[in-house]
């Protein structure tokens, strides 16, 4: 069995014979797990299994009682925002199928771009179902839906993303540097503009509300989802660094102007994305302290990357620091979010607690 | 930038009447710059907002900042209570009698409430202290905003103030002025509050004040079924909790004689029960809340493990009720002998639920014997799976039959005996088939009973060889006497949602007096919670309470009668609670003075003493929870009110005064998930005071639990605290919590397996922060702070 597992990843093109195993972006389907080249890929796996929810558990009772009271603007901010939701996971899911489970060759990678694929239909079917229950009239859904062709803002969104999945357009294997450069920028595209900026501006939104007190089976299923699309953005930027630290020279001075230019063109297309969700004026949110977020933001990504930041803005919301801290969950009000899923070892009787 | 006025018209916005609101509330908050408050609530308007729009983001603007500075919690509730008062004043309610004349007329108030107000108006009107508004932090003057003031039916706008809330309280309460004002002081001094629905209820036409109701198991028919539904969909109603058993119902596959089929189980009747438990809103203010019992025996146990699991058919899954283990010794006791464990359907033998002790063990022995089981499994197997879904899903608390039943008052007849406990764990009294066990709640707030408890968190000098002589005992005695009198006085006025609840109460009449805020006595006196010297002091607080409860509950047995059940209790047989255990009371002189004076009057209430959570109470109070430890220096509430910071007053003295309380500092607790252990500028003592419930060994916990239990009538609703749960580490625990003799357990509580990459801490400081794995876990649980690299 073995034996035919390393034949068909046997690479016909030369390189190999030096390394036996192969670099993470050489193209083929490889399916050795043992020795595994990338534990840290199969941990991020299992870590992420242990944070399995599903949309059942998300309590939107309260919401739809909200949504009366919300004003015109607010209810205007929140349709837009769950336009942008319902096909914002399903264009990451597309890329993923189409782009990095294709060309990402690591088994332990393709487990954890696997569970990825799980992950974003989940978020598929929560935003699906919260705009069910957000928009009973049809049409109004319908419209939600198609959000990508008649809103600009969220077309705006969306076309920046078509333009980097374009862009490694029908690349069946990533034989020279430019190949594999490009398909950086793709994957450097997904995880630091659009689940690393689009997201992290749209979850900005959603826990705003909750400060104010609204809406929140929004933003607990949102929790959820925040915390996957996080462990999503890590991985993504830990293929990224493992790629660098296997071929050094694919990143240079025009790679990381081409970066800076990418994640400069998303805080741009995310501002516009604040002065339509904006327009009606809502207090407690100016488009300038959602643009310096953005920047913020970017900033992180930038150095998570090792570059430096392009606009050194703080962040002016003081509500996001409620997001880095525990929270204590009273069962009256809502139910205990983080519980776990693996449990092990065996019964005993003297061990220490 | 312009704001909008009532009357339409558009003016540019005043930042100097914004400084002098703000300034005026901030008189004593010397940390407070109102400049600050008003120009980051400016820059946060768009033009032509409304002006009350600019106030609401006045007090926003104000609560963002206590992550940097805690007074600003303070200055929020102030601005929040202005708000409050012109809303209630915007309806031409300018004093407490006019209010409850006005919400009287609206229908929300009692007319018997009406009329006492009426006819002391004047003298109540008095009472009202708007400056006890001044003790609120902001989380807890925003939940008593959002959730407990009365509001107009139409309008949805708030009609009473909070002081003229908790005087409407305490006249739903009160028979005359005297009374009255007693009850009143202590309310608004925050250092006692009853219950939650005592608090939304008291003075209102639906005067339903009771938390807790012990709902007995459904008989094994269709009828007896239906009509527990329908009783627990009426007792959650108006804001009670449930705990209700299932033990005598019979379990799949057995034989229905009716139809000549098999049964499907409990499974698909707690399903139904979870959707109809789900529907009922308890006055648009929480969700009704359930906890289901199962003795350990019975055969559907194992799909009870599973009911809250976030896998499989969701067809046999309940997402809304808890669930507990009603388990007795012989099964510990096999689990220890690692030995075999028989599931009986109670079809078979249907006398099981109501034995316990030698007679179940004798009654189970043969019908394990005769071969009267369904199957068996060894008891580890069980046990395993018990403390796996613990670590799982928080549920599937253990708590303990037979001790329950052993030191319990009432249960000195054959007969009479407890079946489960409620929906917190705290609450043990007898049920029936035809009595539904009633509780009513309220909480003593130690550090409300500190000398100088006014002082600011933190800042004292104690002395930490006598901690004893900083709390205030004759203080302590008056709040219980006074708490004691009114948790007697709502089983009299009490409305009963059915009649199983109003035949069981008035027999027995019990209360559950507890507490809340012991964790800040011990930062107030510099005592690890794990130290020798907390939980002596914590034991002589229980007795304490306990002590004066029974002297005061003699007093109205003298006044008024013991409750009618009385001969049936132990106490009437001189058998008092601290009996059942080997502890030597330090105060035996008076604990001598009190069994005479049983004998002689008997007692007014069967049980008196119970700890419930006190989740929500204790954020209106501004304590910490209970007996609970601290989960972290810094974290936050999620409400249906919003989120809030809450952030450890009494660090941020210690870190001030070492100069310390830096963005810096503040960023590191916050990588660190609210634990100071990396902070090595702090000594080591310092560090041990402000460890967390993750931080603290859980013996420790419980051992405390086990030495106040002598003094707790009823149980205690004790949350363990495990970041990284293994079955192991589990098994030990709640094997130590049983042999300790603690009668029940609450919530596990475990971390999430990952978290979100923090948004605004640094990245530096995040990247050194990989998700942790298992194995990273168990490096930064408290056995080994100084080799977990996780968190550096």
């Amino acid at each position: 069995m073995t034996t035919i597992i390393h034949e068909t990843t046997t690479r016909p093109d030369a390189p190999a014979t030096r390394r036996p195993r192969g670099l993470l972006l050489d193209p083929g389907m490889n399916l050795t797990l043992r020795p595994m080249r990338y534990p840290a890929f199969y941990d991020r796996y299992r870590a992420a299994i242990r944070n399995t929810w599903t949309v059942e558990e998300v309590d939107l009772h309260s919401d739809l009682s909200d949504l009366h009271r919300l004003s015109d603007a607010e209810r205007h901010l929140v349709n837009r925002l769950v336009a942008f939701f319902a096909t914002g996971d399903t264009i990451v899911a597309n890329n993923l199928v189409l782009n990095l489970y294709r060309h990402v060759n690591a088994p332990e990678a393709r487990l954890y771009l696997s569970r990825q694929l799980f992950e974003e239909a989940t978020h598929v079917q929560f935003y699906l179902t919260l705009l069910d229950t957000y928009l009973p009239d049809p049409d109004e859904r319908a419209r939600a839906f198609d959000a990508v062709e008649n809103i600009p803002s969220i077309r705006a969104k969306a076309q920046f993303c078509y333009q980097w999945i374009d862009s490694l357009g029908d690349l069946d294997r990533l034989s020279t540097r430019e190949d594999r450069r490009a398909f950086l920028l793709n994957l450097i595209c997904f995880a630091a503009c659009i689940e690393g900026l689009f997201f992290y501006g749209a979850f900005a939104y959603v826990y705003f509300l909750r400060s104010r007190g609204l809406l929140h089976g929004l933003a607990s299923g949102t929790n959820w989802v925040f915390r996957d699309e996080s462990m999503h953005m890590e991985f993504a930027l830990d293929v990224v660094a493992t790629v660098r630290a296997e071929e050094p020279d694919l990143v240079d001075a025009a790679f990381e102007a081409d970066v800076r230019r990418m994640l400069a063109d998303a805080v741009d297309v995310e501002t516009s994305f604040a002065e339509d969700l904006l327009a009606g004026g809502v207090a407690g949110m100016t488009v300038a302290d959602m643009r310096r977020y953005l920047e913020h933001v970017a900033d992180r990504r930038l150095g998570q990357l090792g570059f430096t930041p392009l606009f050194g803005s703080t962040n002016p919301f003081s509500f996001l620091d409620l997001q880095d801290v525990q929270e204590l969950s009273n069962f009256f009000e809502r139910r205990v979010s983080s519980y776990r899923v693996a449990v092990e070892g065996s019964i005993s009787f003297d061990e220490e607690f | 930038m312009r704001v909008r006025h009532r009357d339409g018209a558009l003016e540019p916005v005043d930042v100097t009447r914004i400084v002098t609101a703000v300034a005026r509330c901030a008189d004593d908050l010397d940390q407070v710059d109102p400049l600050r408050v008003a120009t980051r609530t400016i820059g946060g308007l768009y033009d032509g907002a409304t002006t009350e729009e600019l106030d609401r983001l006045s007090v926003q603007t104000a609560a963002d900042l206590i992550g940097e500075e805690p007074q600003y919690s303070r200055l929020a509730a102030r601005l929040l209570a202005g708000l409050i008062a012109d809303e209630v004043a915007g309806q031409g309610i300018t004093t407490f009698s006019s209010g409850i004349r006005y919400n009287h007329e609206l229908g929300l108030v009692s007319d018997a409430t009406a009329r006492f107000v009426a006819a002391h108006a004047a003298e109540l009107d008095v009472l009202v202290d708007m400056s006890a508004d001044r003790r609120f932090e902001f989380f807890g003057m925003r939940t008593v905003h959002d959730r407990y003031l009365l509001r107009h039916p139409h309008t949805r706008l708030v009609v009473e103030t909070p002081q003229h809330w908790l005087l409407r309280v305490t006249c739903g309460l009160a028979r005359d002025v005297a009374e009255a004002t007693e009850l009143y002081r202590l309310l608004a001094s925050l250092a006692y509050l009853p219950s939650s629905p005592t608090l939304f209820n008291a003075g209102t036409a639906h005067s339903q004040m009771s938390s807790c109701y012990l709902v007995d198991s459904p008989r094994d028919e269709l009828e007896s079924i239906y009509e527990r539904y329908s009783q627990v969909a009426r007792l959650s109603k108006f804001a009670g909790g449930i705990g209700i058993g299932f033990s005598r119902v019979r379990s799949r596959g057995a034989l229905i004689r009716g139809t000549n089929g098999r049964s499907n189980g409990i499974v698909p009747w707690l399903r139904t029960l979870d959707a109809s438990v789900a529907a009922v809103n308890q006055g648009g203010r929480r969700k009704g809340a359930a906890c289901v019992y199962l003795e350990t025996w019975h055969p559907d146990v194992e799909e009870f493990l599973e009911l809250r699991d976030n896998t499989g058919e969701d067809a046999r899954r309940t997402h809304n009720l808890n669930l507990a283990h009603w388990v007795p010794d012989l099964f510990m006791r096999r689990v220890h002998a690692d030995e075999v464990w028989s599931l009986i359907d109670p079809d078979e033998v249907p006398e099981l639920p109501d034995l316990w002790g030698a007679d179940f063990e004798a009654a189970y022995l043969a019908a394990e014997a005769a071969g009267r089981f369904v199957r068996q499994l060894p008891a580890r197997d069980l046990y395993t799976r018990m403390m796996r879904t613990l670590a799982q899903t928080g549920n599937g608390w253990m708590t303990f039959k037979d001790a329950a039943n052993r030191t319990g008052n009432q249960t000195a007849e054959p007969g009479n005996v407890i079946h489960l406990s409620n929906l917190c764990t705290e609450i043990l009294e007898v049920s029936s088939d035809t009595e539904t066990a009633v509780c009513n709640l309220g909480s003593i707030n130690l550090a409300r009973h500190l000398v100088n408890a006014d002082a600011e968190a933190g800042d004292n000098g104690a002395d930490p060889a006598d901690p004893a002589a900083r709390m205030d005992w004759a203080a302590l005695r008056a709040t219980v006497r006074t708490a004691v009198t009114f948790l007697d006085r709502v089983i009299d006025i009490n409305y009963y949602p059915t009649p199983e609840a109003a035949a069981s109460n008035p027999r027995w009449r019990p209360i559950g007096l507890g507490v809340m805020g012991l964790q800040d006595v011990f930062f107030a006196l510099r005592l690890p919670f794990d130290s020798e010297a907390a939980r002596e002091l914590s034991t002589r607080l229980a007795e304490e309470i306990a002590l004066t409860a029974l002297e005061r509950s003699v007093e109205l047995a003298r006044e008024h009668g013991p409750h009618p059940a009385f001969a049936q209790t132990r106490a009437a047989q001189g058998v008092l609670h601290p009996d059942h255990f080997d502890v030597t009371p330090t105060q035996t002189a008076r604990w001598a003075a009190l069994r005479a004076a049983v004998a002689t009057h008997g007692l007014r209430n069967c049980l008196l003493l119970a700890i419930a959570p006190t989740a929500t109470i204790a954020s209106i109070a501004g304590c910490y929870e209970c007996i609970e430890p601290q989960v972290s220096n810094v974290f936050k509430r999620e409400t249906l009110s919003g989120e809030f910071l809450q952030i450890n007053g009494y660090l941020v003295n210690e870190l001030k005064h070492r100069g310390l309380w830096t963005t810096a500092v503040r960023e590191r607790i916050k990588a660190a998930d609210g634990s100071v252990q990396s902070i090595d500028e702090l000594p080591d003592d310092v560090r041990a005071l402000f460890r967390t419930a993750w931080e603290l060994p859980q013996r420790a916990l419980i051992d405390m639990a086990a030495a106040r239990m002598p003094y707790i009538d009823q149980s205690q609703s004790l949350n363990l605290f495990m970041a990284d749960p293994n079955i192991g580490r589990l098994s030990s625990m709640y094997a130590h919590a049983w042999a300790s003799g603690l009668k029940t357990t609450y919530y596990l509580r475990s971390r999430p397996a990952t978290r979100i990459q923090q948004a605004t801490v640094a990245t530096s400081i995040t990247q050194a922060v990989p998700s942790p794995s298992a194995a990273e876990a168990v490096a930064c649980s408290l056995e080994n702070p100084e080799t977990c690299e996780a968190c550096q």
